[in-house]
């Protein structure tokens, strides 16, 4: 057993703590509480960081150096994920092309597409989001509707996607489409479909936060080009399961350092208002800094046994639970905790400036039923671990 | 980074496994529970004392074997709900080789051979485990005082006594020891308060002991997480098995949504109880500056966790979970009494906020 960082490890994490230091002009809490900033403006400044991050080579960094990776460990990217979040870096506006298209073109698509595609996502001067879910697929998502029927050479896209990050701003969308009604997963297939086009609609969705952050789109005849289909006809779930499982590493330690540091800001809130000497206050605040040092244990030793190349076990699904149920824990204590003012909006008059604790609040709530919800991720613990019987 | 056990400590949980249910299996615990006069399987304590199992936690060269590989027995011995002072024992035979002179050597070596029951006599208030200065004194040659939840003191050899004086030890008196038993639900685990006005050695210096019981109770608490660990797992398997097996309505019941998630929920307090205390053992065993609040960290999760899986298990057995007969209610009974000592939940997390990362920059 050994659970600390070797001598490399931690040079890398010091290289990226002082790379950090010197190239984030401050932390995006800051960029939204700014009154100059508008949402379209806010992307350009999660571009203008993703373009940093892209000439400093931390981008895609397991990919091999030819697709403008470093060929780098689940270890080392894990150390980024969590200096990023600790210094409340921008997440990266192509951070869905980059953790789930990248790997797929890469492992399952051709060498043009590659050379075609990788070089502007990584640059952000295309910005993708991911065509998945559909109004009555989420959960079920091999159920897929949207169908992709041939044209000539190419394809014909017609149906609907929906909770579309980043769609709003994005020039390109990774969509699976039904090519065989007939066949469940095996008529599915990948495609790579242009946004700017004639039969694409893309609709803004209001968030509970108030921003449109995600989308829904619309496909009415939209044209997929043959050479956009990724891997073969009907190959589509097995490219989308594959990469899906790809980025497990990446997140380990990057969840717990997020809510560290925003823990770190309960606590100067709570100092400031000389509350933190109270027995009430310090039971509260003691439990989420032990639950969150477990997730760090868990992330641990999830990240120690994909560096001893030890097969994914129950992890993944207990990680989704625990850093998805906590933060709504968290941040129920921490809006309690502060009364009000934990209810002010980041531009209020008087808003604590540490965490947007408004923002944190609601957005807990999303953690809970995106990338598998956690009712399905218990269904998972409870037949793949568990091994528990089937319902005739 | 590696979190699996390497081979010998595989090996270690293997054979410790093995051996505990061919001679330790729950009846063992059962017979404790309901009848064993003496209080404990003694033989069974012989035979882990001749194997080396008391003396783990001494160092490499006097034949220990480090926090991991306590963690990983104390983790089986969880798993069937082990009866007598064994955590207790492996924390006396650490304080006495933390002293020096001639009877701290003697009590330990007889100890770690299994020749003398010796336990850590320390807590003084019946409704705490928390760390307190000591109200027993040691004043030629005999230590006066009262302690409380001594485990199988009635049958201890000796007690290691914390006094205000430093730690002492106590041999039985001739006369027996003036205990009476304070009889908790855990059946299995037998404690007794004792009136001490007793012949005794001095051990240590105030400050030596201070650092030693520390020590100890970090070690304890350690200890007793990873018990908690092994019941959680135990108390899972016991509820899928049954809840695999039960019909109602024409399915298993284990086919049931609510109750697979119930499961799901228990293993993942579980599962996190193994990180957290397998990360403590690791932070403890390297020296790591940080390993107080480890273990802190870890049993301040396995208290709740423990008391949840455990709760869960009899729920999901319903009825017969509620019976004497079925095994559910032990380990709920064990892991309570696990919580309860070595520092209350509560002591612990808060021990964790106040070294906790978040508060030193602050």
């Amino acid at each position: 057993m050994d659970l600390q960082f070797s001598a490399e490890q931690l040079e890398f994490q010091q290289e990226v703590r002082d790379w950090i230091a010197r190239e984030l002009p401050r932390p995006f809490a800051d960029e939204v509480r700014d009154p100059a900033h508008d949402a379209d403006s806010l992307v350009e400044v999660r571009r203008g960081w993703q373009r940093k991050l892209n000439d400093a080579g931390y981008l895609g960094m397991r990919w091999a150096t030819e697709w403008g990776g470093r060929g780098a460990t689940e270890v080392e990217e894990a150390i980024l994920h969590a200096e990023l979040n600790r210094a409340d870096a921008p997440i990266v506006p192509n951070f869905l092309g980059i953790s789930l298209l990248g790997p797929a073109l890469i492992h399952h698509g051709s060498e043009e597409q590659r050379r075609r595609f990788i070089p502007k996502m990584l640059s952000a001067d295309e910005i993708w989001c991911q065509g998945f879910s559909e109004p009555s697929s989420g959960s079920d998502l091999a159920s897929l509707r949207t169908r992709a029927e041939p044209d000539g050479d190419d394809f014909r896209i017609t149906g609907q996607k929906v909770w579309t990050t980043f769609g709003p701003w994005a020039d390109w969308i990774f969509v699976l489409a039904r090519t065989d009604p007939d066949d469940r997963h095996g008529g599915i297939s990948f495609f790579l479909v242009p946004i700017d086009q004639e039969g694409v609609e893309m609709r803004p969705l209001k968030q509970i936060t108030g921003e449109s952050e995600f989308g829904e789109v619309f496909f009415d005849g939209a044209l997929a080009r043959r050479e956009h289909l990724v891997g073969q006809l009907g190959e589509g779930w097995r490219i989308a399961m594959t990469v899906l499982g790809y980025e497990r590493g990446a997140s380990t330690l990057a969840n717990p350092a997020d809510y560290e540091r925003q823990l770190g800001g309960l606590v100067s809130a709570l100092k400031e208002r000389g509350e933190l000497e109270h027995a009430a206050v310090r039971e509260k605040l003691g439990k989420l800094v032990v639950d969150n040092e477990v997730m760090r244990a868990n992330g641990l030793r999830t990240l120690a046994n994909i560096a001893a190349g030890i097969a994914p076990g129950p992890e993944s699904s207990i990680e989704k639970i625990f850093w998805s149920e906590y933060h709504q824990r968290m941040t129920d204590a921490a809006v309690e905790l502060l009364g009000p003012q934990g209810m002010l909006e980041a531009r209020s008059p008087n808003a604590r400036t540490e965490v947007d604790w408004a923002y944190q609040y609601l957005w807990s709530r999303a953690g809970t039923i995106y990338s598998g919800s956690s009712e399905i991720q218990r269904n998972i613990i409870a037949k793949r671990v568990l091994r528990m019987p089937t319902a005739r | 980074m590696q979190f699996e056990l390497n081979e010998d400590q595989a090996l270690l949980q293997s054979s410790t496994r093995e051996l505990l249910d061919n001679e330790a299996a729950l009846e063992q615990t059962r017979s404790v529970m309901e009848e064993s006069s003496e209080g404990y399987p003694k033989d069974i304590y012989a035979q882990l004392a001749e194997l080396g199992y008391a003396g783990l936690l001494l160092s490499e060269e006097d034949g220990g074997l480090g926090p991991i590989a306590f963690a990983i027995v104390m983790s089986e011995m969880g798993r069937v709900a082990f009866p007598g002072p064994f955590l207790e024992l492996s924390l006396a035979i650490r304080l006495l080789s933390g002293c020096s002179g001639e009877v701290a050597q003697d009590w330990q070596a007889r100890a770690a051979e299994g020749s003398a029951l010796v336990v850590l006599a320390r807590d003084e208030d019946l409704a705490s485990t928390d760390p307190a200065a000591p109200q027993a004194h040691f004043a030629d040659g005999r230590v006066q005082g009262s302690k409380v939840f001594v485990p199988f003191g009635a049958e201890a050899d000796a007690l290691v006594v914390s006094t205000a004086e430093g730690l002492a030890l106590v041999p039985r008196p001739g006369t027996g020891w003036n205990a009476a038993p304070l009889t908790t639900f855990d059946h299995a685990q037998r404690f007794v308060a004792v009136e001490l006005d007793d012949e005794a050695h001095l051990l240590a210096e105030p400050e030596t002991s201070a650092t030693l019981l520390t020590e100890a109770l970090r070690l304890g608490a350690l200890g007793a997480s990873a018990q908690m660990m092994g019941i959680m797992e135990r108390s899972l398997e016991i509820a899928v098995a049954y809840t695999s097996e039960r019909e109602a309505f024409g399915v298993p019941i284990g086919s049931f949504q609510a109750l697979q998630h119930r499961c799901a929920d228990m293993l993942i307090q579980a599962e996190s109880a193994r990180s957290a205390t397998f990360r403590a053992a690791w932070a403890e065993e390297s020296g790591a500056e940080d390993a107080a609040y480890l273990v802190s960290v870890a049993k301040a999760w396995a208290g709740p966790a423990g008391r949840f899986v455990c709760g869960q298990a009899i729920q999901l057995l319903g009825g017969v979970g509620f019976t004497w007969e079925y095994d559910p209610h032990i380990y709920l009974k064990r892991i309570k009494t696990l919580e309860q000592f070595h520092g209350s939940t509560t002591w612990h997390v808060e021990n964790a906020l106040v070294n906790a990362p978040v508060l030193a920059d602050a």
